[in-house]
């Protein structure tokens, strides 16, 4: 097997530790050249992070802030300020996305675990880059963000190589939703200058708790219960917009899709009901 | 008594067309600066705007820019876009620049060209400041095969995007197993 590309031929050498939190788990991973001091301290600050929005909104605990809210124990105006900040953003994106993305659920109940993951991950990357960290892939659930590459720079770039200009990205690979031991896809992350981010992936099979049809609100599909995609992908430049969107092109079918596409700078890879694929060019091969 | 009155009368009515008159030519003025070749002919654009009523012969055909006594100014805000089409001058036919957009995309400028009152054809004078993102523009998502898709075998990535997944399907997901060689 010959390799053509100008990358050295063995795996980046990478370190990862992993918590769970928010029903699910967060990796991070970073160049192992850093070492697992830095990897663990890191770590620890990621997970008191998620821990703590986690305690705030988790509807999963009866005692937290979300829950209180849920049982109008509490009304939002004396909520706590993440509460309403985050509340202020989903009802932001309900307006951008035409309903497609709500932050209530059919029942009424306030759920804004739609937007919370992505913006734990936001934060955690926030903090990551304030430690001085600046190659790391931050993976939580399925949801990615990174910085940088995984191969620190050592010496300078081969000289008139197509790559010189930028780094190595990161590899992230998209699950087949019909066969999860398998990939559908790969998007390169980060890298270079301009480089997406963020990869976010919404499911209407697993998990889909926070993700409603939206039949009624944005006329996407009226009367229709069956999602259109199985599965949607988005790459952008924020974690929170790729979330966002991710979720909305679920609930709200191939409309919201273009409009995702036409109004945002974004790469989406779409699976249908049926298994075929929509993608935008930087998906293209 | 009576007579100078009106006297006095026509000589304002007079002076009043006079200036409709004038700031018709300045509206014109503008209107040719705003749509760089206003290839169609001469003055009579500018008459719709100074109308106020008296000189509406040749300011009958427009609607939109002939709003009577208020003269220049509305005539000005239209005639950034491609209004100029609208009167005498469109009727004679010609071809028009609209003016430069702005977009996500970078300044988009069309041209139209116009016979017998009718739009006939619209060319893109300026479509985005690169061709990068011209693509852009069209960065619809379209019915791929997956052997067209960007591939990825999972001995070669990093990380594992998928639908949220609970800590129980982790453990035996793609991402564990990379997690676990890292570890």
């Amino acid at each position: 097997m010959q390799r053509t590309s100008d990358y050295p031929p063995a795996p980046p050498a990478l370190r990862a530790r992993t918590f769970s939190c928010m029903g699910t788990v967060v990796s991070l991973t970073l160049p192992a050249a850093l070492g697992a001091d830095k990897l663990a301290a890191a770590t620890a600050v990621v997970e008191q992070l998620f821990a703590g929005l986690d305690e705030t909104f988790s509807l999963y605990r009866p005692d937290s802030e979300a829950s209180r809210l849920a049982r109008a124990e509490i009304a939002l105006p004396e909520a706590s300020e993440d509460m309403r900040r985050l509340y202020a953003d989903a009802v932001g994106w309900r307006l951008l996305t035409e309903g497609a993305f709500t932050p209530e659920r059919p029942d009424g109940v306030l759920d804004l675990s739609g937007i919370v993951k992505g913006y734990a991950i936001q934060e955690a990357g926030t903090s990551l880059l304030a430690l001085g960290l600046r190659d790391w892939c931050l993976n939580a659930g399925g949801d990615v963000l990174v910085s940088g590459s995984p191969v620190l720079v050592s010496g300078s770039p081969v000289p008139g190589s197509p790559e010189s200009a930028g780094r190595e990205p990161w590899r992230a690979g998209i699950v087949d939703p019909e066969d999860r031991r398998t990939l559908i896809a790969g998007y390169p992350l980060g890298g270079r200058s301009g480089a997406k981010l963020a990869l976010a992936t919404s499911g209407s099979a697993e998990r889909g708790d926070h993700i409603w049809a939206a039949g009624a609100g944005s006329g996407a599909r009226p009367g229709s219960a069956a999602p259109v995609f199985r599965q949607v992908s988005v790459a952008a430049a924020d974690i929170v917009t790729a979330d966002v969107l991710a979720t909305a092109i679920v609930a709200g079918g191939l409309p919201m899709l273009d409009r995702a596409t036409d109004g945002w700078d974004i790469e989406v890879l779409a699976v249908r009901a049926g298994g075929e694929l929509l993608a935008t060019p930087g998906f293209r091969r | 008594m009576r007579i100078r009155s009106a006297i006095s009368a026509t000589l304002a009515s007079a002076g009043i067309l006079l200036a409709g008159w004038q700031s018709g030519i300045h509206v014109e003025d503008t209107r040719g600066a705003a749509a760089s070749t206003p290839a169609g002919t001469s003055g009579t654009t500018g008459a719709t705007g100074s109308s106020s009523g008296t000189t509406g012969s040749t300011g009958s055909s427009s609607g939109t820019t002939g709003t009577s006594s208020t003269s220049g100014t509305t005539a000005t805000d239209s005639g950034a876009a491609a209004e100029p089409t609208t009167g005498a001058a469109a009727k004679a036919g010609g071809t028009y620049a609209g003016s430069v957009v702005q977009t996500r995309f970078g300044a988009v400028q069309v041209q139209i060209t116009v016979n017998a009152g009718s739009i006939t054809d619209v060319t893109a004078l300026h479509l985005t400041d690169d061709d990068r993102k011209s693509i852009m523009i069209s960065n619809r998502a379209a019915p791929l095969l997956k052997a067209e898709v960007l591939a990825a075998q999972s001995a070669d990535v990093q990380t594992i995007g998928g639908a949220t997944i609970t800590s129980d399907a982790y453990l035996s997901s793609l991402q564990a197993a990379i997690d676990a060689a890292n570890l």
